[in-house]
């Protein structure tokens, strides 16, 4: 696993880079969400919710790794789901590049998420019936790659992640560190601005941790990299860190 | 930006083929992983499930076909038989009298006279009531017959015992003599009560318009147990005399032509002497008789509605399943970027595939069930074939197979556009 063969992985979009540069990837304005008020016609108007963001405020320049801390339950996920469009909040404004996800349909922001935006789950979320090549191919099936090309961009990710000779491997048949690589590689594939990563250490041993990091690390230096985690080491690389506490932003360092 | 949420449009149609073929690859690639790796289970139940119906479906509907192809009344071994074309009748009441073929007497004799053709006989059928001496009437199946001497079956009775030509007919003029020989099935002997040499007499619709007196025929054999027409009342008697006895003998009427001899020349005398007839080989089957048989097509229609639903039942529920247990796969290629359509086409080819698959495995064991129903019923109960099977069996089971998962599909669809992304990967 090397920083340079992670970074050369991205020379399709080298051109790219330079616009990229001091451009707000990622920015929240005001955001708010209640969980259980989205339900429809057909919920009744006592029906308890859950307010899991309050007027939530913070940008993600590209270049740059932002962590979020907080104990469970402060809105550090919501953060992340909402930045990756799997949901629309209840309030304020989630612009991703300067678009705002709210105001796009559903099958838009499915669009919107696939060709912008890279997630990396703690679980790792591969699917246990494909290779790791499959797994890092599988956002370029919908993106309507071609086979072939998809197979060269998977095996050079997978490279670039030190993962070389385990292309044809099941996820059953790797480690748990190298499966987090294959998400991380997985999350590249479409080659997005912003990254977003819910515990990406969560299930890994330190040293295992730690390569992922760097991984991750290296990741940032061209895009936009919000991670989420209790763990002192993972925060550690982020350029910011900003604390959560029941939904709102209690400290930026 | 705003513009960035939509794909391009230049070079979008090879894009979305590009896509689909992706989509549709990537679920059969999926899909071999779990049934050879993953979870082999319940996909090998799913197709156990569908194969089993299926094979239920084939050897029902061969069974179905037989019963319409065969019968003991045309229980023949010969090479080539000619019927009427069916869409020459007008009628539509089952039951009513179809069709009969024209001038039969006369052509079958040119037709013996074919190279390659050892015999020709017409063959007529005709429902009679005969009554011996001491006995109560009982209705029989007369069957009206060239024999030639050699041995022959027809309807399942051997023909050796008449005697051979026919001397009644006497070149058309229906004056020669009358044999007034039957042979006998062994039921119809047994409910006539009657043995070789008993006389029997004959009373049908037509004898008393054709001379006013009631005929006498003298038993001259009856069958032994083992013929396949043992189970059925049935008579072989002289054409001729059968046409004079029911009026047939008015155009030389027959049900069909039997010929014997090298199937090539046999075809082709055949097609020259009745054009628009149809001609059929022997070991061709015609599923088509299906439709014209009322309790063979009853049968195949109940197997096939029976089919459909376990069928589709299986499928939805197993699936329902499966696609419950598989929500997470789910929640991860809507997180990819897979709108709703392509994971709903996911899971639709996966439950499509499930089924060719079983459908297939269910052809092979519907072949080998086939084989084993007339092996058991050769060994038992009914000499002879009582399950055929046809080419069109493979379309048709797959059909089939594939409508039951058209049926099947919205349950599992329903599990799958229920699946929340945010519940599945947050677990």
């Amino acid at each position: 696993m090397s920083k340079q063969s992670v970074r050369g992985s991205r020379s399709s979009a080298r051109d790219r880079a330079d616009e990229r540069e001091s451009v707000t990837a990622v920015r929240l304005e005001g955001v708010t969400h209640e969980y259980g008020s989205t339900g429809g016609r057909f919920r009744s108007g006592d029906e308890r919710t859950v307010t899991a963001l309050r007027g939530v405020s913070l940008d993600v320049p590209t270049g740059s790794i932002v962590g979020l801390e907080g104990p469970s339950g402060s809105g550090k996920s919501t953060v992340l789901h909402a930045v990756a469009g799997l949901l629309v909040p209840t309030a304020g404004r989630v612009e991703l590049r300067g678009t705002d996800i709210a105001a796009l349909s559903d099958a838009e922001r499915t669009r919107l998420r696939r060709r912008h935006v890279g997630i990396v789950f703690q679980r790792f979320h591969l699917l246990p019936s494909l290779s790791a090549r499959a797994n890092v191919a599988l956002p370029l099936v919908q993106a309507g790659v071609p086979r072939a090309a998809r197979r060269d961009r998977a095996t050079t990710l997978l490279e670039a992640v030190g993962l070389g000779d385990r292309t044809t491997h099941l996820p059953s048949e790797l480690s748990g560190g190298e499966r987090q690589r294959v998400a991380i590689a997985r999350a590249l594939s479409t080659d997005p601005d912003v990254i977003v990563a819910d515990e990406p250490t969560g299930e890994l041993d330190t040293a295992t941790g730690r390569e992922v990091l760097e991984l991750l690390t290296d990741v940032g230096r061209e895009r936009a990299v919000l991670v989420a985690s209790h763990d002192e080491a993972t925060l550690a690389v982020a350029d910011r860190v900003v604390t959560l506490c029941d939904g709102r932003v209690d400290d930026v360092q | 930006m705003s513009n960035e949420a939509a794909d391009p449009p230049v070079d979008a149609e090879p894009r979305r083929r590009t896509r689909w073929r992706g989509v549709v690859g990537l679920t059969l690639s999926r899909w071999w992983r779990r049934a050879t790796r993953t979870t082999k289970g319940r996909i090998a139940s799913t197709v156990a499930a569908v194969a089993l119906t299926i094979a239920l479906l084939v050897v029902v509907t061969g069974i179905a076909l037989a019963l319409a192809d065969g019968g003991m009344a045309t229980a023949d071994d010969a090479d080539v038989r000619i019927t009427p074309e069916e869409s020459g009748t007008l009628s539509s009441v089952d039951g009513v009298e179809g069709p009969r073929l024209g001038s039969t007497n006369e052509r079958a004799a040119a037709i013996r006279s074919r190279d390659g053709v050892e015999h020709a006989s017409p063959v007529v059928v005709e429902t009679a009531r005969l009554e011996s001496t001491d006995g109560n009437p009982r209705t029989v199946r007369l069957i009206g017959l060239v024999p030639d001497g050699e041995s022959r079956t027809v309807a399942g009775l051997p023909t050796t015992a008449l005697e051979p030509g026919d001397p009644h007919y006497a070149n058309g003029s229906y004056d020669g003599p009358r044999t007034r020989e039957l042979v006998l099935s062994p039921t119809a002997a047994e409910r006539l009560d009657a043995t070789a040499g008993d006389e029997l007499s004959v009373s049908m619709a037509g004898a008393e318009r054709a001379g006013g007196t009631t005929p006498s025929v003298t038993v001259t054999a009856v069958a032994d147990e083992g013929t396949s027409g043992g189970g059925a009342p049935i008579a072989l008697i002289h054409l001729s005399e059968l046409q004079s006895l029911s009026g047939a003998e008015t155009g030389e009427l027959a049900d069909r032509l039997l010929l014997w001899g090298e199937a090539d020349a046999a075809r082709s005398a055949a097609t020259d002497a009745y054009p628009a007839g149809a001609v059929a080989v022997a070991g061709d089957i015609d599923p088509s008789t299906l439709f014209e048989d009322g309790l063979a097509f009853a049968t195949s229609v109940i197997a096939l509605l029976v089919g459909v639903t376990v069928c589709a039942s299986f499928v939805a529920t197993t699936m329902g399943m499966t696609v419950d247990e598989d929500r997470r796969t789910l929640a991860v290629l809507e997180s990819v970027g897979f709108p709703t359509r392509s994971r709903l086409a996911v899971v639709a080819v996966s439950t499509g595939i499930t089924t060719v698959v079983g459908s297939i495995i269910g052809l092979g064991l519907g072949m080998a069930g086939i084989v084993a129903v007339n092996a058991v019923a050769g060994a038992t109960v009914a000499p002879g074939t009582v399950a055929h099977f046809h080419p069109v069996f493979v379309p048709y089971a797959i059909g089939v197979a594939l409508v039951a998962g058209l049926v099947a599909v919205p349950y599992p669809l329903a599990v799958a556009a229920r699946t929340s992304v945010l519940e599945e990967v947050a677990r």
